[in-house]
């Protein structure tokens, strides 16, 4: 992930008024635990205006008849989850509407950076914590070990 | 900066933490990532890629060797 594009991704979604929080390994990183990664990962909102809202800002960073495919009632309903490779195929976005049960866009506890001028909003870190302490995948186990010791999230 | 001596790297201190929310943070982490990509480059399916859960787009996600 170039950080040009990444801030070129950012600001759109902010241009276009998409309601989203940024989770995952770029949510690690803005809270200050750096690793690389090859992907966006937002939870957003599966209301239709917004969904339009994130097709809109997609299809202006990118000229992709794929972004169609992108729709508000699945993402609401049979598949919450969805994967959007821009056409170059370097890295990826995860769209994600809601984890589980457990956790929908209206959940996510946020706060906002600033980023040479472009608004992004950032997953809390006990936010990502919470998203993460019960998951399978290893990788996200260590990132709640290493929130739970950097933000003394232990007793949670 | 004067030198410092370990018996055992086990002994050296980690670097400081990064601030949370420091605007240089993201920077860091897509440099860090480019550096990533260049050293082994990857190429994933173009599209949109539809799954029932997470673990469904993780599975999707390793089978890219990602």
């Amino acid at each position: 992930m170039e950080f040009e594009q990444t801030k070129r991704i950012l600001a759109a979604f902010d241009r276009h008024r998409v309601d989203y929080v940024l989770v995952g390994a770029m949510a690690m990183a803005a809270q200050g635990v750096v690793r690389a990664t090859r992907d966006i990962d937002v939870v957003v909102s599966a209301e239709a205006r917004n969904v339009d809202r994130l097709k809109t800002a997609l299809r202006e960073l990118f000229d992709d008849p794929e972004i169609d495919n992108i729709r508000a009632d699945e993402l609401a309903g049979e598949y919450p989850a969805i994967q959007y490779v821009p056409p170059a195929g370097d890295f990826w976005i995860d769209i994600v509407a809601r984890l589980g049960e457990a956790f929908r866009f209206a959940d996510i506890e946020s706060e906002d950076l600033v980023v040479d001028g472009v608004r992004v909003r950032v997953a809390t870190p006990r936010m990502l914590y919470r998203m993460k302490k019960n998951t399978v995948r290893p990788q996200d186990r260590l990132d709640a070990q290493i929130l739970a010791e950097r933000f003394d999230l232990r007793e949670e | 900066m004067p030198v410092r001596k370990f018996r055992s790297v086990a002994d050296m201190p980690p670097p400081p933490p990064l601030l949370p929310l420091d605007p240089q943070n993201l920077k860091l982490a897509c440099e860090l990532s480019t550096t990533a990509s260049r050293l082994r480059p990857l190429r994933f399916p173009a599209g949109v890629h539809k799954h029932h859960s997470l673990d469904e787009a993780l599975r999707l996600r390793r089978s890219w060797g990602a």
